[in-house]
C-alpha cells in the first residue's frame, strides 16, 4: 500500500516539477533578460563604466539626436520592402508547390528549405562574391551583351542588403504561405467552378483571401528576421547602407555603451512586437470572418 | 598482503613524482605572451643555454592579459607581453616593476628607434623603464602596383577622387580619428580637441564618399579585393594582409605614409610578482637576440626590434598608438559618420 501511495506521491512531485519548469524557463530565458535590458537602457555611461541610476537620456538622445530616427525610418522601409519582396516572389513558388500531387509536393518543399541548413555567413559571403563589381553578376550581365560594363548598382549599398536578405529570408516566407494554401479545402475550389466561376475569379476571391493569413504571418516574420538582422548590412552594406542593426552593433561593440545599445534596442522591439501583433491580427481576423 | 605493498609503493612513487613536478614548477620561470612570441625551440634554447626551465601560457587578447595579471596582482606570472597602449594601465595599478637595461647587454644593439626607451611613448613613467619593445607592426596603406602609379606616400591619396569607389578602409572609429588626425598634420593623434574633432570628421564625411566599403577582417578585406576593383586598402592588418594578398597573387605593395603610420607595439615586462628577476631579464635580452628577432618576423611577419624588417624602413615614422582621449565620442562620432548620406 504505502508503496503505491508513494509513487503516486512522486508521480505527483513530477508532474509538479514539469510544470514549475515549463513557467521557469520562459521567465528565467525570456522575460528575465528582457527585464533586464528594459532596466539598462535607464542606465548611463561615464568614462567606459555604467552608472547604475536612473536616466530617461538614452531615449531623450534617440528622439532628439539627429542621425537615429532617419536611420531608423530607412531600415524600417528597407525591411518593409524586404518583406514585399520577398512575399511576390514566394508566394508564386507556394502557389505551385500546392498544384503538384503527393510526395513530389514535399520533396520540393525540402529543396527550397535546405538553404536553411547552411551557415549563414557562409551564405553572405557567397552572394558578395555573386554581387561584386567583378563577381558572377555583373559578369554574367555583360556577356549577356545586357550591361556595357560591370554595373555599381548592387556593389555595396542599399540594394546589395535589399537583395541579399531577400534571398536570405524567402525561405521563411514560402512557408507560411504553402501551409496557409494548403489548409484551403478543395471542396471550395470545386464548389466556385460548379458555379461557373473562372480559374481567376476563384483565385481571386476564394484562394487568395483565404491565403492572407499565410500572408501576413510570412511577412511579419520576413520584417522581424531582417530588422534585426545587423551581419548583412555590415558585410554587403558598404558605405550608404548604414542600418539600425549597424548602430546598435557598435553600441556593444566598439562603443561600449550598453546602456544605450539598450535603449535603442526597447526601441527596435517595440517595433518588431508591433509587426508580430498586426501579423497575428491581419491573419486571425481574415481567417475567421469566412 | 602482496597487493597491498605493491599500491603503497606504487603511491610513494606518484607521490615522489608529483613532489618532484611540482618543485621544477617552482624554480621555472612563468611567461605570459602572444602565440608566436614563445616558440617551443626558442624556449627548449632558452633553457639550454640558462639552466632555467619556462612555462609558457599563451593568450588571445589584450582583456585576458588584464584579467590574468589583475586577478593575480601579478602573483601567477614572471614575465609577460603586453602592448604599449596598454601598459600605462599596468604601471597605474602597479602590477609591473621597472627594468634595470643595464642587465639587458642586448637592447643597447636594436635598432635605433628603440634604443632610447624614453622616445617609445608609453614604455616609460617617471624615468622608470616599464617595457622593453619586442615585436610590432605598423598600420599601412596597401596599394595595387598596377593602378596606382606614382606610388603614394601619404594617406592623403585615399581622399584622391582618381580613386573613387576603388578604395577600402576600416570599420573603425578610434583609428580612423587618429590616423585622420594625422594626415591633417595633427601632433597628437590621440587627444583631440573639439575644434580638431570636428575638422577629422569633416574629413572623415569625405572620406566616406571616397570608398568602396570598410571592412572589419582581413579575410574580408581580401575577398572584396578579389571580386572589384581595388586600388588601395587601408591596412589595419600590416604586414599580415600584404602576404596574404600576394599569395593569392596580387600585385601590392606596402608603404607606411610620410606624415607618420600608426604602429602597435608589444613589449616584455615583468610583473610586481616576479620570482627571479635575474631570470626574467634573462629572458628579456634572450629575445632581443639577432636570432630571435630574424625567426620572429620570419614567422609572424611582425617586425622586430633587432634586425630590420619589411614592417618598417629605418626612416619610416611610426605613430605608437595609444589610449584616445574619449573612445566613447569617437565611436559616437563615426557613427554620425557613416549616418551621413
Amino acid at each position: 500500500m504505502s508503496g503505491v501511495g508513494s509513487t503516486q506521491a512522486a508521480e505527483r512531485r513530477l508532474s509538479q516539477l514539469v510544470t514549475v519548469l515549463a513557467f521557469a524557463l520562459p521567465v528565467i530565458f525570456v522575460l528575465v533578460p528582457l527585464a533586464i535590458f528594459l532596466v539598462y537602457s535607464f542606465f548611463s555611461v561615464d568614462q567606459g563604466t555604467i552608472v547604475h541610476s536612473p536616466t530617461l537620456g538614452n531615449y531623450v538622445r534617440f528622439f532628439t539626436d539627429p542621425i537615429f530616427l532617419p536611420v531608423f525610418w530607412n531600415t524600417i522601409v528597407l525591411c518593409v520592402s524586404v518583406a514585399v519582396i520577398c512575399i511576390l516572389l514566394a508566394y508564386p513558388a507556394a502557389y505551385f508547390l500546392t498544384t503538384l500531387k503527393g510526395r513530389w509536393r514535399y520533396a520540393l518543399l525540402m529543396l527550397l528549405l535546405v538553404p536553411l541548413l547552411m551557415s549563414y555567413v557562409i551564405k553572405i559571403y557567397a552572394i558578395r562574391s555573386i554581387l561584386g563589381l567583378n563577381g558572377f553578376l555583373n559578369k554574367a550581365l555583360v556577356a549577356l551583351g545586357i550591361l556595357d560594363q560591370p554595373s555599381t548598382l548592387f556593389v555595396f549599398n542599399m540594394n546589395a542588403i535589399l537583395l541579399t536578405l531577400s534571398l536570405l529570408l524567402i525561405p521563411f516566407a514560402i512557408l507560411p504561405i504553402f501551409l496557409s494554401l494548403e489548409r484551403i479545402p478543395q471542396t471550395l475550389l470545386r464548389a466556385s467552378d460548379d458555379l461557373g466561376a473562372s480559374s481567376l475569379q476563384t483565385f481571386l476571391r476564394i484562394t487568395l483571401p483565404l491565403s492572407l493569413p499565410g500572408v501576413a504571418s510570412a511577412a511579419s516574420f520576413v520584417f522581424v528576421l531582417a530588422i534585426g538582422d545587423f551581419l548583412t548590412p555590415q558585410m554587403v552594406g558598404g558605405i550608404s547602407g548604414f542600418t539600425f542593426g549597424r548602430i546598435l552593433y557598435s553600441q556593444f561593440g566598439t562603443a561600449y555603451n550598453w546602456p544605450f545599445g539598450a535603449a535603442l534596442s526597447v526601441a527596435l522591439a517595440i517595433v518588431v512586437i508591433a509587426a508580430i501583433l498586426i501579423g497575428e491580427r491581419f491573419g486571425r481576423s481574415r481567417g475567421t470572418s469566412v | 598482503m602482496g597487493l597491498k605493498k605493491a599500491f603503497l609503493r606504487l603511491a610513494t612513487i606518484g607521490l615522489g613524482i608529483g613532489l618532484m613536478t611540482s618543485a621544477a614548477l617552482a624554480a621555472n620561470l612563468r611567461v605570459l605572451a602572444w602565440d608566436g612570441y614563445a616558440d617551443p625551440d626558442w624556449v627548449k634554447d632558452f633553457t639550454a643555454a640558462t639552466g632555467i626551465g619556462v612555462d609558457v601560457v599563451f593568450i588571445g587578447s589584450d582583456d585576458e592579459i588584464w584579467a590574468k595579471i589583475k586577478g593575480s596582482e601579478g602573483q601567477d606570472f614572471d614575465v609577460f607581453a603586453v602592448n604599449t597602449a596598454q601598459l600605462q594601465r599596468y604601471i597605474k595599478a602597479d602590477l609591473v616593476s621597472p627594468i634595470d637595461i643595464t642587465k639587458l647587454p642586448n637592447q643597447k644593439d636594436v635598432l635605433p628607434r628603440f634604443r632610447d626607451l624614453s622616445q617609445v611613448s608609453g614604455d616609460t613613467k617617471d624615468g622608470k623603464v616599464y617595457g622593453i619593445p619586442f615585436c610590432f607592426d605598423s598600420i599601412g596603406l596597401i596599394y595595387d602596383t598596377d593602378k596606382v602609379k606614382p606610388a603614394p606616400t601619404s594617406m592623403s591619396v585615399l581622399w584622391d577622387p582618381a580613386y573613387k569607389g576603388k578604395i577600402l578602409a576600416y570599420d573603425n572609429g578610434e583609428h580612423n580619428f587618429s590616423f585622420t588626425a594625422l594626415t591633417l598634420g595633427y601632433k597628437d593623434p590621440f587627444n583631440l580637441n573639439a575644434e580638431q574633432m570636428a575638422a577629422v570628421k569633416a574629413k572623415l564625411v569625405e572620406l566616406k564618399r571616397n570608398v568602396l566599403s570598410f571592412y572589419t577582417t582581413a579575410d574580408e578585406a581580401q575577398q572584396i579585393y578579389q571580386n572589384n576593383d581595388v586600388a588601395l586598402i587601408w591596412a589595419n592588418y600590416g604586414q599580415q594582409q600584404v602576404k596574404a594578398l600576394q599569395k593569392i597573387g596580387a600585385h601590392v605593395a606596402y608603404v607606411n605614409p610620410s606624415e607618420g603610420a600608426l604602429a602597435w607595439l608589444d613589449n616584455w615586462v615583468i610583473s610586481k610578482g616576479v620570482r627571479d628577476n635575474a631570470a626574467a631579464e634573462k629572458w628579456i635580452d634572450f629575445m632581443l637576440s639577432k636570432k630571435i628577432g630574424g625567426e620572429l618576423s620570419e614567422r609572424t611577419g611582425f617586425g622586430n626590434t633587432v634586425v630590420e624588417s619589411s614592417s618598417a624602413g629605418g626612416n619610416d615614422k611610426l605613430v605608437w598608438l595609444n589610449n584616445v582621449e574619449d573612445p566613447l565620442k569617437r565611436s559616437d562620432m563615426w557613427n554620425e559618420v557613416k549616418a551621413t548620406p
